[in-house]
């Protein structure tokens, strides 16, 4: 494992977007940043902008209000560059599924990382889904710089 | 021939910008940890021992990744700010006193030269936000510029405090006089106070950390840096700290001395080190300020209490 890539491994910092979501799974992820979890142990930090990120972490259907707002959030992320689907209604649309509105789950707008399923997925869930992700990056081919 | 490499590894090595690096990512470390410790939690913990690689793998991490250039961008700037951000720390740590109580430049006025490039680093944080052509790093870099306004001139007024002490403008004849006397915050615990509270400001730390209030407006002026630039940015805020930190430490606690067989640069990171401590302890008690409540305090009470601290000085009561 080069350097480059024990350095990205070891500091993956997330942005988190609602795309339509019932604010459940925000609560859930906010609760896996708080003391009782305290992600900054495994050097994860939650960034403000997307220019700082690597990882986006979406929660919520995609509506078709917030699809290109999401897609543009995303474009604005520097490679390399991963997106976490976090709860079902991120995994498929769920129960808003064909809805009106919905245009459907994360994988039809972006390509995804990790899925986290639940309704919401408790914050060990989501700490784990991190955590595979980044096994993922540590198996990948390449040096890890990206494009 | 033998001086001037000697003196040329002093410049590169230790106690130079080797030596300067490490100790940025070590104070960072130190911060990020405390820090977690006042809010119940652990910090880095399994990136090297207990973390302590952390900064360091932020840093090699941002080098490799994308380095954006908005397209309305103005680019020459835009890639100079973070150079400029980082040498004027660096540049600065060479008049402070690290390894004996001699600084590696030092002469008459050169506390003078400290606290302009303090307003050269705001300058270059205003142009790295107007550069980007962002609605948020533009509202932050002016808020930076509009913060500096409040909290420059207590500062320059209690730095007066140490050198009429001292009767010097040199840091280094600061630091002499006080082995030979008191340490400067038993004779000045106001301007201590004072020149504390405007560091916290100067580094946009929490209580005034409004330029890059997360919840308000993204990440501030840095919002469209990334990359290699946001990697530089960071170690320069990094070496601000430490610079910080070696100002209230050659100061007002007495800089390095030596202690019976103590050498001085022990001395100088036990203290560098409590002052980084103190700095992310008010950071983690305090509550962001209004941009309005931060102006209007500075100069409703800070100001008049650094005056107060000038003519006490004055009128032979710590001086």
């Amino acid at each position: 494992m080069g350097l480059f890539k024990w350095a990205q491994t070891k500091s993956p910092w997330i942005i988190h977007f609602n795309t339509g979501g019932c604010n459940g799974c925000d609560i859930e992820l906010v609760a896996a940043l708080t003391p009782r979890f305290d992600l900054e142990r495994f050097g994860i930090l939650l960034e403000g902008s997307p220019r700082h990120a690597d990882i986006l972490v979406v929660t919520g259907p995609v509506t078709l209000q917030v699809k290109d707002r999401l897609v543009r959030v995303y474009e604005q992320m520097p490679e390399p560059k991963h997106v976490i689907a976090i709860g079902t209604c991120a995994i498929s649309g769920a129960p808003f599924n064909e809805c009106y509105n919905v245009h459907g789950g994360i994988d039809t707008v972006l390509p995804v990382d990790a899925y986290v399923p639940g309704c919401p997925p408790k914050p060990e869930a989501i700490i784990d889904g991190i955590v595979k992700l980044i096994q993922k990056t540590k198996e990948s081919e390449g040096n890890g710089k990206g494009k | 021939m033998h001086a001037e490499i000697t003196s040329l590894l002093a410049i590169l090595v230790f106690p130079g910008v080797i030596f300067l690096f490490v100790l940025a990512f070590f104070y960072e470390w130190v911060d990020r940890k405390f820090f977690a410790k006042l809010q119940n939690r652990y910090g880095p913990l399994h990136t090297g021992a207990h973390g302590i690689l952390q900064p360091l793998a932020d840093f090699l991490k941002l080098l490799s990744k994308e380095d954006i250039t908005p397209f309305a961008s103005d680019k020459l700037i835009f890639a100079l700010a973070p150079i400029f951000y980082l040498a004027l720390p660096l540049t600065t740590l060479f008049v402070v006193p690290i390894l004996s109580q001699t600084s590696l430049i030092t002469f008459e006025g050169d506390l003078i030269f400290v606290l302009f490039t303090f307003t050269l680093i705001i300058m270059t944080v205003f142009l790295a936000g107007w550069s980007s052509i962002s609605r948020f790093s533009t509202i932050g870099s002016i808020r930076a510029t509009l913060q500096m306004l409040g909290y420059e001139i207590p500062m320059g007024l209690v730095t007066i405090g140490p050198a009429i002490a001292a009767k010097s403008l040199s840091i280094s004849k600061i630091v002499e006089w006080q082995s030979l006397h008191f340490w400067i915050v038993f004779l000045q615990p106001l301007g201590f106070a004072i020149f504390t509270i405007c560091l916290l400001a100067e580094l946009q730390f929490v209580p005034f950390d409004i330029p890059e209030a997360e919840t308000e407006i993204v990440a501030g002026w840095r919002t469209e840096f990334s990359g290699r630039k946001l990697a530089v940015l960071r170690l320069g805020k990094d070496l601000e700290l430490v610079l910080a930190s070696a100002l209230i430490t050659s100061l007002y606690l007495g800089g390095p001395q030596q202690f019976w067989l103590i050498p001085p640069i022990i001395t100088f990171l036990v203290k560098t080190t409590f002052a980084v401590m103190l700095l992310s302890l008010l950071r983690a008690v305090f509550a962001r300020f209004r941009i309005d409540q931060m102006l209007t305090g500075t100069w409703k009470y800070l100001l008049p209490l650094a005056t107060f601290q000038v003519i006490l000085i004055q009128l032979g009561f710590g001086g």
